[in-house]
């Protein structure tokens, strides 16, 4: 009775999986194995269990969501790992910085306590982001979503979201502050769909989605006024059937996604692929190395999941989707614990935006619903989407502890 | 050679992400039991200083006092803990004109409250700690 729980026993699970697939993998490149891939892997394991032992022993807040993360982000980097060594090797790098941001983001949330009160300087940053991102932007993949500045190349449109979920924390826990100024909820309505008509204009219709999610979920739990509400969904209605009517890739989304075969030479093929691929893997999957992921288009990147659930198995993709599932249920959990309102806010909308990204691409590369290009947090290869997730999870660590602390006596 | 082992990992690799996801749900599944109630408004209540997280049986974050309360590692009692250092039947509080009184009942391990050892019984004052093996409990009645 006593050891059926141990404490420790999910950080071991996930060494004993790390051990295995790392050497699988290595195995798997032997021939092109040199000493600094063997020595990236093992610092990545002495990375990953250190920093969650640390964490117990710091943090007096949440321990679950860390450790949800570390199983997720090591599933994604053996599958990038399998795909390129190139590539792996680069988000090996990346995770460990990703892991020393959410260090950072965890001590700034709780050791400093100014962030209520910085609302114009996070209206001012996402509008210079996305302002940097139409003048130095480059066009990837029919999106200008990237800008690199001496070599470095990332994704502004991923930092903004962390913004965006500052901006909207501010607000809604500072109504009594903003309610002197007439319509502000109105006018906070017309800022953020200035953001989502921004990322239109850049075609980056993944994240539109998911600014109007976090938006749109926020103000349903916070705002007293339902006639806010009420317009906002009514122009998200108009102005989705707006889209589709004026802009034809928005068009080619919906077309594909109700009936791609007629299309799977050119705009059919992404989904498609990614189909024969998830069929192909079937309950466990073929196994590591013997299926063919890098047929589908960005295998590494948006279609992570496709490209695990061929050679890992539906059973492993089910598992991915739980693993979500819990980590945004640890997130509503902190946020119903936390008692400054601020921080609840924060954590909420975090939590929703991993929950709902993780939910929009999936169930795009599943043919759910129609594909929009997105990331799945900490799984896919990328550096900006790596960092960005590592920061906000460091802001929900924070938001678990007791920030506004009251004495029992 | 690499496909056999390949075909032999894919089914562990399945059974390790399962067993992790088992577990880390059933730590949570405590942790939603331990939510359960909250006296805190209400009277005298014993509210636990351990983290919840920590402690692999099921314990509350917090337990009301109204009348007497004993607990143990038995069921019959009204607090049920099933660690090793709690006896079976190992303390009760009771309440006599609204104060309230701890005594321990001859177990093993002993009860300490504010550090000292309990012999027979004494009475309880707001923001006692009652030490029990490892779990803490700190009583707080406010009038």
């Amino acid at each position: 009775m006593k050891n059926l729980v141990d404490g420790r026993l999910p950080r071991r699970l996930l060494l004993l999986f790390e051990l295995m697939s790392m050497s699988l993998i290595l195995l798997y490149r032997r021939d092109s194995l040199d000493i600094k891939i063997v020595a990236l892997a093992i610092g990545l394991l002495v990375v990953v269990y250190g920093a969650n032992y640390i964490l117990s022993r710091l943090s007096d807040g949440d321990l679950y969501i860390f450790l949800i993360v570390s199983m997720l982000m090591s599933i994604g980097i053996i599958m990038i790992f399998r795909i390129s060594s190139d590539l792996g090797l680069k988000q090996l790098l990346w995770l460990v910085i990703g892991i020393g941001a959410f260090f950072g983001s965890y001590f700034m949330i709780t050791k400093l306590s100014f962030w209520e009160s910085l609302f114009p300087v996070y209206i001012a940053a996402a509008y210079s982001f996305f302002a940097m991102t139409l003048i130095l932007g480059d066009r990837k993949h029919g999106a200008i979503n990237w800008i690199s500045i001496g070599g470095i190349s990332f994704q502004p449109a991923e930092m903004t979201k962390i913004i965006l979920v500052f901006i909207l924390a501010c607000f809604f826990s500072g109504r009594d502050k903003f309610s002197r100024y007439k319509y502000a909820d109105y006018w906070m309505m017309g800022v953020i769909y200035s953001f989502i008509g921004l990322l239109f204009i850049q075609r980056d219709l993944g994240t539109a989605m998911i600014f109007m999610g976090i938006f749109t979920g926020l103000q349903y739990i916070y705002s007293n006024d339902r006639k806010v509400i009420r317009a906002n969904i009514g122009l998200f209605t108009i102005g989705g059937i707006a889209a589709y009517i004026l802009f034809d890739h928005v068009k080619v989304r919906i077309m594909t996604w109700l009936n791609p075969w007629p299309y799977i030479d050119n705009k059919g093929y992404q989904i498609t692929q990614s189909l024969f691929a998830i069929a192909e893997g079937s309950y466990f999957g073929t196994g590591l190395g013997r299926g063919n992921p890098s047929f589908i288009p960005l295998s590494y990147n948006d279609f992570i999941f496709s490209s695990i659930t061929e050679e890992m198995g539906v059973f492993t993709g089910i598992g991915i989707i739980m693993l979500f599932m819990i980590l945004v249920y640890r997130g509503f959990k902190i946020a119903l614990r936390q008692d400054s309102k601020f921080y609840r806010m924060l954590a909420l909308g975090i939590t929703l935006m991993f929950g709902l990204q993780s939910f929009v691409i999936i169930g795009g590369v599943t043919k759910v619903i129609p594909l929009t290009g997105l990331t799945l947090p900490f799984v896919s290869y990328g550096g900006t989407s790596v960092l960005s997730s590592f920061i906000a999870l460091g802001i929900l660590q924070g938001a678990s502890e007791k920030l506004t602390r009251e004495e029992i006596r | 050679m690499f496909d056999l082992l390949s075909i032999v990992f894919k089914y562990i690799f399945v059974i390790i992400i399962y067993m992790f996801i088992f577990v880390i749900i059933r730590m949570i599944y405590l942790d939603i039991r331990a939510m359960e109630g909250n006296p805190e408004d209400s009277g005298a209540y014993l509210k636990l200083l351990n983290r919840l997280d920590s402690l692999p049986y099921r314990v509350r974050d917090s337990y009301s006092l109204n009348g007497t309360l004993s607990l143990g590692r038995s069921s019959e009692n009204d607090v049920v803990i099933k660690d090793a250092f709690v006896s079976k039947r190992h303390l009760i509080i009771t309440k006599d004109e609204e104060e309230y009184f701890i005594e321990d009942l001859g177990s093993s391990n002993g009860t300490y409250v504010n550090k000292q050892l309990l012999v027979d019984a004494a009475k309880l004052i707001n923001g006692d700690i009652i030490k029990i093996g490892d779990l803490e409990f700190i009583f707080v009645n406010r009038i």
